[in-house]
């Protein structure tokens, strides 16, 4: 038996291989690819700011303040405490630091900033101390009123007795202050950063304050307790030291797929404008061998790809999490199919680009728009639309979403054959299976038939 | 090779009332041909007369508007496909493979047994001079080397109706004498009939057993080279080079007039005049001029030849 669609799959990797252009589009501009976007958004071999610890100035002006407990009269420096705070956070059971703290003056740290050689200022005003002991006092004030309060509603009377003789209420004051937290505000990593250092804040002042009632309570002094506030973060299973380089990892294994639309488009132009279509079409192949055959020597190229840009990217620094051999063929199949999709569009170019330079330019145009609409680099906002009584997202339409989504999950989150998994996957089959089905009915018609 | 039934059709192949219109323009117009089994059919006419496109239509490229063609009674399609060979008029091939590659990958397109295959494609490697660049990419090949495997990939899978479209255009005179005899040992050794399209009037003349002549989608005449030559040209012809050849259209004119000339016409550049007995009236011919005013640089005689069969029906040199 003559399998003429293996004799086109042969023909197809040799013309692959021996063409040093097509080689450097699959395999030499992907690795390339991935590694500017190592160096661009962090990765172990190229820390940038978008991993852990975040640099930061805390910039303290804070010349504290004094309380007297228990006849003895303290100096207070709050934002001292709270600079130390910063400075001792880490993740929830690791030592991972959360801050480096740079010890700058303010006009230099706004140089750092501006640089973006830090991702954010904190300045400790002069009175803060001052407005704290106001703000923890007021709380503490509420704190065992309250309770008070709340024990003579259980007890239906209030008497002498029901305060204790151990409370004792601190003095009330009204000084306001403003801790300020600077940086630049299209930078993503100062979106994070103050959103870690707002959320210490909140709990440091809450920590203190309870810290406060309760030695009211109990006739004590009160003590900003720095090591009695915990900071507590729950990562993702595997992204302990997250970067935006390990989320965009699985993208650009999709983007380097998706290049092949380019090339696959001007081969399939090639044959047309140089007569050896024309070959084949006098020949006795059927259309469906020289299309089988096209696709599965491109197919294997996306077998060979997908494992050496994983390797790549795990040499950049890439955290792998897929682990098993099991979910690298995952990721494999994955890749595979979004390849399929890739010829797909390929052949649908070819259909009715007028020279091999169209098709390149055609697939470069349609290829960008499809990675960033995919999901490729950065998730979208969702647009969604209501279709017969039922919710899609527009990016849903396309593969490559599923494929990026589904391998994004094998890749970063160590996700096994999850239901979730199994249902992108099957998307991808299916809208893979549709733009297959209408690729090849226009390039028959428009390529393989006798022209008119 | 596949052979022809016995009692079939003494023709390899017909067209019917073949015709092509694009848009308003009539391309081929009702070409009604009968191309013999194992001749070579010279398909003779300009640019733009419709021959590619007459050949397209053959092999089963492009949809005829009107007509049919038929291979032994057989209308075109799947299964005549192993019956016919193409060569087009431009270069294809792959590039990044190997001669050998690229014959054996077209070979395996028929579904060549591969021992039949490999003998086939050493075979024609020889044939061609092509053995010692078997192994060399197509992109690497000379001009006239690549023609030459043009012409192979047309073949390999041992077809009995050959198109070869300009197979020897930018030949060099070695490579065109090879590329001739390769189509004669098609002809005479595997029984092969050729249907050969091409500009030079010295090729068609030296490998046709007849010839078509065709222009603006229309047969003029078909006959074999011989027959062309002798009922459209009387006499011998004499070539005259005036020097100022901006009197031309003045001596033509003149010649017209004379009842002494078969016929006069313009060729590259020079006036070309055929009568009966050419030489005997060369005096009388050159005195005329020189009374219109005219002076003739050169003059030379000669037989009749295609060019001249040709100008004669269509008015225009073959590659205007």
């Amino acid at each position: 038996m003559n399998m003429k669609f293996v004799k086109i799959t042969s023909k197809g990797m040799r013309e692959t291989f021996r063409d040093r252009r097509g080689f450097f589009f699959l395999l030499v501009f992907p690795v390339f690819f991935i590694a500017v976007f190592s160096f661009a958004f962090g990765s172990g071999t190229f820390q940038s700011g978008g991993s852990l610890p975040h640099d930061i100035a805390v910039v303290n002006y804070d010349v504290g303040t004094t309380v007297i407990s228990n006849n003895t009269t303290r100096l207070v420096n709050y934002g001292q405490s709270f600079t130390q705070v910063l400075e001792n956070a880490t993740l929830e059971n690791s030592s991972t630091k959360l801050f480096l703290l740079h010890n700058v003056s303010e006009e230099q740290a706004n140089e750092l900033l501006r640089s973006r050689s830090i991702d954010a200022l904190i300045v400790i005003p002069k009175n803060f101390s001052g407005a704290f002991t106001s703000m923890v006092n007021d709380s503490a004030r509420t704190a065992i009123t309250s309770e008070v309060g709340a024990q003579a509603i259980a007890s239906g009377t209030v008497s002498q007795n029901q305060l204790s003789k151990n409370v004792t209420l601190p003095g009330a004051s009204n000084v306001t202050s403003m801790l300020s937290v600077q940086g630049d505000a299209s930078y993503v990593n100062f979106d994070t950063a103050q959103a870690l250092v707002t959320t210490i804040f909140a709990q440091y002042k809450n920590d203190v304050t309870a810290n406060a009632v309760a030695n009211a309570a109990s006739g004590g002094d009160y003590r900003p307790l720095a090591e009695y506030i915990p900071i507590e973060m729950q990562p993702i299973a595997g992204t302990l030291s997250f970067s935006p380089f390990d989320y965009m990892v699985p993208g650009l294994i999709i983007v380097a797929i998706l290049m092949q639309v380019s090339l696959v488009s001007a081969s399939l132009v090639r044959d047309i404008e140089r007569g050896t279509l024309d070959r084949l079409r006098l020949s006795v192949a059927r259309a469906f061998e020289l299309l089988f055959g096209t696709f599965l020597s491109w197919t294997l190229v996306t077998i060979g790809q997908v494992p050496i840009l994983i390797a790549v990217a795990t040499g950049l620094g890439y955290q792998y999490s897929g682990g098993s051999l099991g979910s690298l063929g995952l990721a494999m199949v994955i890749g595979v199919i979004a390849g399929m999709a890739s010829i797909a569009l390929a052949l649908l170019i070819a259909s009715f680009a007028k020279s091999e330079m169209q098709a390149l330019e055609l697939g470069a145009i349609v290829t960008l728009p499809v990675a960033f609409l995919g999901g490729a680099f950065f998730p979208l906002p969702p647009q969604v639309i209501d279709f017969w009584g039922m919710t899609f997202s527009v990016y849903d339409v396309l593969p490559w979403t599923h494929a990026i989504s589904a391998l994004r999950s094998v890749l970063t989150y160590g996700t096994g054959l999850s239901a979730d998994i199994v249902f992108q996957i099957t998307w991808l089959i299916v809208l893979t299976a549709i733009l297959f089905v209408v690729a090849v009915v226009c390039y028959s018609r428009v390529r393989l038939r006798p022209e008119t | 090779m596949l052979k022809v039934s016995k009692g079939a059709d003494k023709y390899a192949l017909k067209t019917e009332n073949l015709t092509k219109t694009i848009g308003n323009l009539l391309v081929v117009d009702n070409l009604n041909l009968e191309i013999r089994r194992r001749e070579v059919f010279g398909f003779l006419g300009p640019n733009g007369a419709g021959k590619t496109t007459s050949i397209k239509m053959m092999v089963g490229l492009l949809r005829p508007t009107s007509g049919r063609v038929l291979f032994d009674g057989a209308k075109s399609g799947s299964a005549v496909k192993r019956r016919i060979g193409v060569c087009p008029q431009d270069l294809a091939m792959w590039d990044a493979l190997t001669c050998r590659e690229n014959l054996t990958f077209m070979g395996d397109m028929y579904g060549i047994p591969p021992p039949l295959l490999e003998a086939r494609v050493n075979k024609l490697l020889d044939l061609l001079s092509l053995t010692e660049r078997a192994d060399q990419t197509a992109a690497k090949l000379s001009g006239g080397m690549k023609r030459r495997l043009n012409i192979a990939l047309a073949v390999v899978h041992d077809p009995e109706i050959v198109f070869l479209d300009e197979p020897s255009a930018g030949l060099d005179p070695q490579s065109r004498l090879l590329l001739w005899e390769f189509i004669r040992f098609l002809r005479d050794e595997e029984d092969k009939t050729i249907v050969l399209t091409t500009h030079a009037m010295e090729e068609a003349d030296a490998l046709s057993d007849r010839i078509a002549i065709i222009d603006h989608g229309t047969l003029l005449r078909l006959d074999t080279p011989e027959g062309l030559k002798q009922t459209l040209g009387k006499g011998d012809v004499v070539e005259l080079q005036l020097v100022d050849p901006r009197m031309n259209e003045k001596v033509l004119a003149l010649m017209k007039s004379l009842r002494e000339i078969e016929e006069v016409y313009q060729l590259k550049g020079k006036i070309a005049v055929r009568a009966l007995g050419a030489t005997s009236k060369l005096p009388m011919i050159i005195r005329r001029i020189e009374r219109a005013g005219g002076r003739v640089s050169d003059i030379s005689v000669r037989r009749n030849s295609l060019e001249d069969v040709f100008v004669s029906l269509t008015g225009r040199a073959l590659k205007e």
